[in-house]
């Protein structure tokens, strides 16, 4: 363990040469002139702003100050939020079932030899990489393709990049946990295992648990927009109504779907600032 | 001068602790995080139950014969098993992906631009003050930005796209619109925080040395919060460009729209190949974001 | 240059500094000495136009404090030499000295001088009289305690107030390098003839550079008299009791 402890230490003290104040400008005029250029991309002139443009904006900006409040729409409302949420809450909680062992393994904890480690950490941290690369949507329209239109399209779509990125996060907490309480583990006459389940894990279970909460949150958005592969929710029906250009319904779904995202937000940001407490 | 009030707390505190009893009184917030779980535990027994209750959604059915038949045709028709020259076997076929990539790249550097120009003029007002009060004007403002801000974070790039495409023309811009207006919300949100946690010695020295507001801006704010942004700004660009695939569905441009339109046609080896394409791209701007991130520090 | 005609504050309950009245003539180098809590950071930040007097009239350079605001007119009047973390640490050196001149800068210079740094030869000259002149283009975090301090001065000099405030201006460093940086604050201040108020730990440092010694204990006046006149008696009484703890070794 001492010569694993010591190469990332000497990693960090050569890296800690600071680049010269220069880079960062550099940087910043970098990233200007990249979006000077993106700019040079659209094709500026007439017919990028529909003809009727501005009275359609008026028109949805109208909408959005007396949104659809009638029974009716209310009703489809909270039953499209809480299918939007199930989904979400289904497919976050797969992903996390997941990530946690993909995490473990991509991490390379578990292996004493460096060899098995550093092939368990690179085959399962590019297997976790893959994952997240494609996009929630996407996996969802190869799921619908591969296996038909139901709730689990849904569910493994989210839960797929889901347990990539949560995955990636806890191997990359794991790694860092500070050494000297393993040793201590390990001097007690504890085995690698035994260290994870002892040492690592509760030390990463606050931060997991915070970061876990925020991709709950992302996950509420994510299965809103699961409507474009044809399942229902609050995407559905934003599309439903906005294919009858009922403007006023819109507002009252996305209207559902803001109140639903700062709700879950306000709580796990309760729940996370007691937990770092 | 809040020293001697907090010393008082402490040593009453203090006091507390050593009269007490011999048990250690839980932690102040250990109420609701048992509540939470508990409320998490039930919402997660409710969902699973609803998801399952639904049409097609037996456990048997998702792992049935046929299932697993469908799934497996549909990879081999991917891996150009129905074809006579698959699509990425075709250097007209690359040359096309490629083009439609660097469409892809440029809406995305367009989406990422948007949003930090948003977020470089809204982060003040929005932010708590970093010296004074406000008058009831800023406050107005406050309030008005921190909500513009909660609005555009919770509505997902898509449903933005979707209503943009009422009003501009599907292309580069109403996509690189709806990417930057969401990235806008999430990014305020962040550079506000960074903002707020600011140490105000700085920025009190150079006040004292007769800059005016907006000068200490430039000189305090400014160098301090300028390397968070940065990266907040280069992780939200790999963020936006696996996004931009989902906008480009909306009829947008790049990639997604090409997807959308070879699934639909069911030409299965291109779709393989815009799906190679993709990964690519994702994979390398992961990779410049992690080198131009390392300039940021 | 200062003009105090029982002045007092308190906070709260506790009383920060009793009715106070005493005049600071141009071009004098007062230290304000006593035990931690004593009143003498109260009475910087009053001589600095940071908060208002609760009582009393406070005029700086002639004129009334309360009606003087952060920015330009102030800034000429009078400087604070911080004790160390008032600079901008991401920033280059040069520009942290050159926030000296932002009050006679405007928007649009302020902004181009961020891009190619205006004025440079002031900012080097500065920068070679406080003794660091190759730092110039450094960035500050880089610096050690003393130098980002030496930086803070270089900005003053460039500021030129006819007042400079220090609140423990040595504090931060070590005795041999507080010597040093303070003779070259003094012989600064004695060159441009600028008025020198700082609250002191170190005792034989305040008395070898300072011209007068303001002495606070509980927020009153204890003594006010040269420096050459203050004997150790008095040194010792106004430390002695409760505070004997407090006093600073160098």
């Amino acid at each position: 363990m001492a010569s694993g402890a010591t190469a990332p230490g000497i990693r960090a003290l050569r890296s800690r040469r600071r680049p010269p104040l220069h880079r960062r400008g550099l940087l910043t005029l970098l990233l200007v002139s990249a979006f000077g250029w993106s700019l040079t991309a659209v094709p500026w002139g007439a017919g990028l702003v529909h003809a009727n443009g501005a009275a359609v904006i008026g028109r949805i900006l109208g909408a959005l100050l007396r949104p659809d409040l009638s029974a009716g729409t209310l009703r489809i409302a909270l039953a499209a939020t809480w299918r939007t949420f199930a989904y979400a809450t289904a497919g976050v909680s797969l992903a996390i079932a997941l990530a946690v062992p993909a995490g473990v393994l991509a991490s390379g904890v578990l292996a004493r030899r460096p060899g098995v480690r550093a092939v368990s950490a690179t085959a399962f941290r590019a297997g976790l990489g893959g994952l997240r690369a494609i996009h929630e949507l996407v996996w969802a329209w190869l799921f619908v393709a591969a296996i038909g239109l139901s709730p689990w399209v849904a569910v493994l779509a989210l839960a797929l990049p889901y347990a990539g990125i949560l995955g990636r996060v806890l191997a990359d907490m794991l790694d860092d946990v500070p050494a000297a309480p393993l040793r201590a583990l390990r001097a007690a006459g504890a085995r690698e295992w035994q260290v994870l389940l002892y040492g690592r894990l509760p030390m990463v279970r606050a931060n997991m648990v915070g970061y876990a909460l925020y991709r709950w949150e992302c996950g509420i958005r994510s299965a809103a927009i699961m409507s474009f592969v044809g399942l229902g929710g609050l995407g559905y029906q934003i599309q439903l109504s906005l294919d009858d250009l009922r403007f006023r319904e819109v507002w009252t779904f996305v209207g559902c779907l803001v109140a639903l995202v700062v709700l879950v937000d306000l709580w796990s940001g309760a729940v996370r600032r007691r937990l770092s407490a | 001068m809040a020293r001697p009030a907090e010393a008082e707390a402490e040593a009453v505190a203090g006091v507390r602790t050593l009269a007490g009893t011999t048990s250690v009184p839980p932690p102040r917030g250990s109420r609701v995080l048992r509540l939470s779980a508990w409320a998490v535990a039930a919402l997660l027994v409710a969902s699973w139950a609803f998801v399952l209750s639904e049409e097609n959604a037996g456990v048997g059915e998702l792992l049935s014969a046929e299932t697993l038949a469908n799934a497996g045709r549909f990879l081999g028709r991917l891996a150009g098993a129905d074809e006579d020259e698959p699509a990425f076997l075709n250097a007209a076929g690359w040359a096309e992906a490629g083009r439609l990539a660097w469409q892809t790249l440029a809406m995305s550097v367009l989406a990422i631009g948007f949003a930090a120009v948003g977020t470089l003029l809204t982060t003040m007002a929005g932010s708590r003050p970093v010296e004074g009060r406000r008058g009831w004007g800023g406050q107005l403002l406050f309030a008005a930005v921190r909500l513009s801000w909660v609005f555009a974070r919770a509505v997902p790039e898509l449903v933005w796209a979707l209503l943009i495409v009422f009003v501009l023309a599907p292309g580069i811009l109403a996509g690189a619109l709806a990417l930057g207006l969401h990235t806008f919300g999430v990014l305020a949100k962040l550079c506000a925080e960074v903002v707020e946690g600011l140490d105000r010695r700085p920025l009190r020295a150079v006040r004292a040395a007769g800059a005016s507001r907006a000068q200490a801006l430039l000189y305090a704010v400014l160098p301090s919060a300028l390397p968070s942004f940065l990266t907040f700004l280069l992780y939200r660009w790999e963020v936006i460009i696996r996004t931009t695939i989902v906008v480009g569905f909306v009829g947008a441009a790049g990639l997604g729209r090409e997807f959308r339109l070879r699934m639909s046609y069911l030409h299965y080896t291109d779709v393989a190949l815009l799906l190679l394409v993709y990964v690519g791209l994702v994979l390398a701007v992961d990779a410049v974001g992690v080198g131009l991130r390392r300039l940021a520090r | 240059m200062f003009a105090l005609e029982g002045v007092a504050k308190r906070y709260g309950p506790l009383e920060a500094l009793a009715p106070l009245t005493l005049t600071i003539a141009p071009g004098e180098r007062v230290a304000l000495m006593g035990p931690s809590g004593g009143g003498k950071t109260t009475l910087l930040n009053l001589l600095a136009a940071a908060f208002p007097p609760d009582a009393g009239r406070l005029s700086i350079a002639g004129r009334p404090a309360e009606g003087l605001r952060p920015g330009r007119e102030l800034a000429r009047l009078v400087g604070i030499m911080p004790q160390g973390f008032d600079l901008v640490p991401s920033l280059a050196v040069v520009h942290n000295v050159l926030a000296g001149r932002l009050g006679e800068w405007g928007f649009a210079r302020s902004l181009a001088s961020l891009v190619v740094p205006r004025e440079r030869e002031l900012a080097r000259t500065a920068l070679a009289r406080v003794g660091i002149p190759e730092k110039l283009y450094e960035r500050t975090e880089r610096l050690s305690g003393g130098e980002q301090q030496r930086v803070a001065l270089a900005r003053l000099l460039l500021q030129r107030p006819r007042a400079i405030l220090a609140d423990e201006p040595v504090s931060a460093v070590d005795p041999a390098r507080a010597e040093a940086l303070l003779a070259l604050l003094v012989g600064i201040v004695a060159e441009e003839g600028t008025t020198l108020v700082a609250s002191m730990h170190g005792v034989p440092l305040a008395l070898r550079h300072f011209s007068r010694v303001v002495a606070l204990r509980r927020g009153r006046l204890v003594f006010d008299r040269p420096s050459a006149a203050v004997t150790p008696e008095e040194i010792e009484a106004l430390y002695a009791l409760e505070d004997a703890g407090t006093r600073g070794v160098a």
